[in-house]
């Protein structure tokens, strides 16, 4: 009898273990996925319908980067707060992340996660000032972030070079981006992971340039592996040429097409984990550019069959997206290169803690000056094309890229559709780029 | 069968248009269900080179557009495209440089004798002219040596390879040099015969090659999860993963006419009716992709385009060599020292030259077939290929038959310099990788093939060729490197490249007066080094491109800056030759081929028949064997232009 009750009496503890385990891993992913579950954050003066400007700029100054509030007090550009929303992930991705809370580990040294990850945030916990790896952690949670879900495309994607003085747009080029996701899929089938996938794919992205003349069919294929210390693989096929060429890392961090940007910097950051050293600097309060997209200004400059119109520019030289920014809830990150011949010396993100996203970015030099602003619009998909309404996407809508040194930047302006149908794996071959090609 | 085969073999081309054109309304049918509009791109270019020595060497003016069209499912297949490239241009060359280039080009020439310095055209040993310092000079009787002048006057010529060297004891002949339309001579009919607006207006000719190009694309989805991917039409199919060098890039014939090795491939592959059926079977346990393609070039055999003898470029020179020899053959010529080695030699018609170039006609059996195997295992792209084709480059094959100036006597003389011009089926295997190497931060491409039926000269055979497997490769590699000091944000691209040739049955042998046998090395190599950078968000792109033949001692280097404002486009680029230029090798002077009278002091009688036999003892020069040591660089030596192009796309 005492043996049964001392039994008893550990099944107990042990189910009451358990319950609290699930508590604590639902209350972990509660706070990670619904932030905003008991109000939206606030900031003194800052409310919907304000207009910051070079007057009120102050205002501001605890709710905008350092660099942002500049070319605000500049008069660069002019930010119109709008109200914060809830940008609540694909409700799979969310299920995903419940199996990570307490499971997942960073290596001892840099690599591949432990604790058998196979799907979603894999660190839903919220970061901590005490722990040295937590930069490491939000990294990782970007890195399986559920950006574009498990594939997406965005066609068109406009790209303009910008002269940020006179403001006149040297170059235009169209575009169509595609994702995919070979593991950590949450969504579409199959799941978790789309095979055979010999060389372990984690995701690809193809980029294919259909205008202007001079690099038009010019296509880009990268190859991201789910073992973080391999190399990505990149090819580029040149439509004058009709090969495709194999890219060296170099070509990576150098400018894509003439643009502003690196391949290294799509989305935000664009490469392995084990690339960069990651700080946690802490969380704030601030304003970002997440918006509805049928409620902002839009431009109806390109046209599209089913009336889709694209986000507009404003501000200095056009660099600005002329979107509505809101309060977030920010994790703010920064990497710097492992690689001492790298262009840059760091990168601060302002991570949205929701969605995971890099909605803001600063870039800075080999010596350690003020060097690119990255931004870019995040529309809710229930205020988007109908075919990402409920995909839980917060879908990138619009970009800037702006160098700062060089008075240039390059805008993007998306059309960003979550449909696995434009997506299919045999978009993300090799040989799919000599096929399509020409 | 044969029936069967018959009618394949008769079909002309008009019947493959009208199965083009049958393809077009099967298009605008099924575009009829589309709604995606016709794509049109294209550009307006003038293209200018001023040349050393020579002056205007291209004003072309081409406007291309380029087609595609979007069509609804079809039998199985979906996305479903028809393309199409349309090239039109006039090189004003042939009118603003016509003295050089054109209708007036040429002039009355004097072939060097070393024993009296020189003699004009038709008046070396043997002619009938009282001028000749050689009239009523003894020969033996019977003897038809003496050119026919009425048909072959001396005007409108050059002396083969003068722009790049003098005769120097070597031989030499005229070369007829305006179009052939102003002036006929040593115009091989079907291969080296353009009029003058054939040459200002290069793509309007019997091939219709304003049609660049003009295909179906098309894709299906296989129960096996395999998607087919077919295209069908005039295209280019391109093989290999190098730049310049065509290892594997072999499909399409080449027009070096446009610019010799200097244009982009793309713009000078010859697009040929074919189709190429790809079987894309993706990712397994094994390859993270594989495909097999198979191609079929159903379109009549196309050899490369060398240019003709007048044409600005006319790569290896070849162009004048083979207009210069039909011209001997048709009408006889002077050839430079040949007699004695010394002595300018009035030869007749049908003693030697290039009698014809047999130009394959379409048949089933002329056309090419190959097959590609390609995919990713782990982080190496590779390619299996094979590939069966006619030679897009001519062979001279010796042994016709011809007359000996001599005695009059037809017949197939042995090692006699008289030829026709063949294109014999050649088999190419080969393969391809590019990787990336962590250590050296770069990306290296590596191609190599062997082919069997390449036929070569080889002036130690009775009928002056042989073949010979040969093995190709190349290795390149691309790096790119920042160099802050000059561009702080954009690394400039290094890219090297080196080709490499192995002729496995190479056969050269010290002669009694100079090394005879195969003229090509043995191992040869050509070097490229390319160095680019970009300003100005890439729209500011400065090159260097070098090569260099390591084995003919000749380079080019050739610095070109590129811009671009919005549409427009501009580039200047110097192509700068250096090094030794021409070579030297026998010319076959001595072989005596018609023995006795032909013999040297050397050639011994082996065979017992009373007379010194019939083989080459080595009495070389620059001409015409030269050539293929010197390579397509070498024999460009001074040709050293200043290019520039606008260009204004849309």
């Amino acid at each position: 009898m005492k043996l049964f009750n001392k039994i008893k009496c550990t099944v107990a503890l042990t189910t009451i273990a358990l319950l609290n385990g699930l508590v604590f891993a639902g209350d972990g992913v509660e706070q990670s996925f619904y932030p905003y579950k008991d109000g939206f954050p606030t900031a003194d003066k800052i409310v919907p319908g304000l207009v910051i400007t070079k007057d009120n700029a102050d205002i501001a100054k605890d709710v905008l980067d350092p660099e942002m509030l500049k070319h605000v007090k500049d008069g660069w550009v002019e930010i119109t707060v709008g109200k914060s929303t809830d940008f609540i992930l694909n409700q799979s991705y969310i299920e995903a992340s419940k199996n990570n809370i307490g499971k997942i580990t960073l290596p001892t040294e840099k690599g591949n996660l432990e604790g058998g990850y196979i799907a979603g945030r894999p660190f839903p916990e919220e970061p901590s000032m005490d722990d040295p790896r937590a930069g490491e952690k939000l990294a990782w949670n970007f890195q399986f972030g559920y950006n574009w879900g498990d594939g997406a495309a965005i066609d068109p994607f406009y790209w303009r070079y910008r002269n940020m003085n006179t403001g006149k747009i040297e170059r235009e080029l169209k575009f169509d981006f595609h994702f995919l996701n070979w593991a950590h899929r949450v969504n579409h089938e199959p799941l978790p992971e789309i095979t055979p996938n010999p060389s372990e794919l984690f995701r690809s992205i193809y980029v294919h340039v259909k205008e202007p003349y001079d690099v038009k069919n010019t296509q880009l294929l990268i190859h991201r592996y789910q073992n973080d210390l391999k190399r990505d693989n990149a090819w580029l096929y040149l439509g004058f040429q009709r090969r495709v060429r194999r890219l060296a890392t170099g070509q990576v961090t150098d400018s894509f097409l003439g643009s502003d940007l690196m391949i290294e910097d799509f989305e935000g950051y664009n490469g392995r984990i084990s690339d960069m050293n990651w700080k946690y600097i802490g969380t704030k309060t601030m304003l970002l550019p997440f918006y509805n997209h049928d409620e902002q200004a839009l431009t109806d400059e390109f046209k599209e069959k089913d009336g889709y119109k694209f986000v507009d520019f404003h501000g200095k030289g056009g660099c600005f997206p002329n979107v509505t920014y809101q309060l977030r809830k920010v994790y703010i990150l920064e990497s710097s290169p492992i690689d001492g011949n790298h262009p840059i010396s760091k990168r601060r993100h302002f991570v949205d803690a929701q969605t995971f996203t890099l909605p803001r970015t600063i870039i800075y030099d080999r010596a350690g000056k003020y060097w690119k602003s990255w931004m870019i619009g995040q529309a809710h998909p229930d205020h988007h094309l109908a075919v990402n309404k409920g995909s839980g996407v917060a879908v990138d809508d619009s970009f800037g890229m702006m160098d700062v040194q060089a008075m240039h930047c390059t805008t993007g302006q998306f059309k960003g559709i979550v449909d696995p149908n434009l997506n299919k794996p045999k978009m993300f071959k090799v040989q799919y780029l000599r096929t399509s090609g020409k | 069968m044969r029936l069967k085969l018959h009618y394949w073999n008769n079909i002309s081309v008009l019947k493959k248009y009208s199965h083009a054109i049958g393809g077009v309304l099967l298009a605008t049918s099924l575009s009829s269900y589309a709604n995606d509009p016709v794509e049109i791109n294209g550009f307006v270019e003038n293209a200018t080179s001023i040349r050393e020595d020579r002056g205007l060497s291209k004003f072309r003016n081409t406007l291309q557009l380029e087609f595609s069209k979007n069509l609804n499912n079809f039998a199985g297949f979906y996305d479903i495209s028809l393309n199409a490239t349309l090239r039109g241009s006039y090189d004003g060359v042939y009118d603003l440089n016509d003295k050089e280039f054109g209708a007036k080009a040429g002039r009355s020439i004097n072939i060097e004798d070393q024993n009296v310095g020189s003699v004009p055209h038709g008046q070396g040993l043997g002619s009938t002219n009282p001028d000749s310092p050689y009239f009523g000079a003894p020969l033996p009787p019977g003897h038809v040596l003496g050119v026919n002048t009425a048909a072959n006057p001396n005007s409108g010529m050059v002396v083969l390879g003068e722009h790049l060297h003098k005769t120097a004891g070597g031989v030499a002949f005229g070369v007829p040099v305006r179009p052939c339309d102003v002036d006929p001579r040593g115009c091989l009919k079907g291969y080296m015969d353009k009029s003058e607006n054939e040459l200002r207006f290069s793509e309007f000719n019997d091939n219709l090659d304003f049609i660049r190009e003009f295909y179906f694309d098309g894709s299906m989805d296989l129960d096996s999860g395999t998607l087919f991917n077919l295209k069908v039409g005039k295209q280019q199919i391109v093989w290999g993963r190098t730049d310049l060098f065509r290892v594997l890039d072999i499909i399409n014939p080449v027009d070096f006419s446009r610019n010799n090795i200097y244009d982009e491939l793309e713009d000078i592959r010859i697009p040929t009716w074919s189709v190429a059926a790809e079987w894309q079977y993706g990712a397994n346990d094994t390859f993270d992709d594989i495909n097999f393609q198979l191609v079929w070039v159903f379109d009549e055999p196309r050899p490369n385009n060398l240019g003709q003898g007048g044409e600005p470029n006319a790569i290896l020179d070849a162009g004048s060599f083979f207009r210069g020899m039909n011209n001997c053959w048709e009408n006889g010529c002077t050839v430079a020292n040949f007699a004695g080695g010394t002595t300018a030699t009035d030869f007749g018609p049908n003693q030697i030259g290039i009698r014809q170039a047999n130009v394959p006609s379409w048949s089933l059996d002329n056309t090419s077939y190959g097959f590609k195997i390609e995919g990713v295992y782990q982080d190496i792209g590779f390619s299996v290929n094979a590939f069966s084709y006619l030679s897009q480059l001519p062979s001279l094959r010796g042994g016709i038959e011809a007359t000996n100036s001599f005695t009059g006597e037809e017949g197939v003389w042995p090692y006699l310099i008289a030829f026709d011009i063949e294109f014999p089926r050649i088999n190419m295997f080969g393969g391809s990788l590019d990787l990336y190497s962590e250590s050296l931060d770069s990306a290296i491409r590596i191609e190599s093939s062997y082919s069997t039926g390449e036929e070569f000269a080889n002036t130690l055979k009775p009928r002056l060729f042989s073949d010979s497997d040969v093995f190709r490769w190349v290795l390149g590699i691309d790096k790119n490197v920042f160099v802050r000091s000059i561009n702080p944000n954009k690394a400039f691209l290094l890219s090297f490249q080196t080709f490499g040739q192995h002729l496995l049955d190479h056969e050269v042998e010290n002669g009694p007066l100079g090394i005879v046998g195969m003229p090509d090395w043995k191992d040869n190599y050509i070097s490229t080094f390319l160095l680019k950078g970009w300003w100005m968000n890439d729209r500011l792109s400065p090159q260097i491109l070098t090569a260099y033949d390591w084995r003919a001692h000749s380079g080019v280097i050739a610095p070109s800056i590129d811009y671009i404002n919005g549409n427009f486009r501009f580039t200047l680029t110097a192509n700068v030759k250096f090094g030794d230029g021409a070579q030297e090798f026998s010319d076959c002077r001595t072989c005596n081929p018609f023995s006795p009278f032909t013999a040297t002091p050397v050639h011994e009688d082996n065979n017992g028949d009373g007379f010194p036999d019939s083989y080459d003892v080595g009495l070389g020069g620059f001409e015409p064997l030269g050539r293929f040591r010197a390579g397509p660089i070498g024999m460009a030596n001074k040709e050293s232009e200043l290019q520039v192009s606008f260009r204004y796309s849309f």
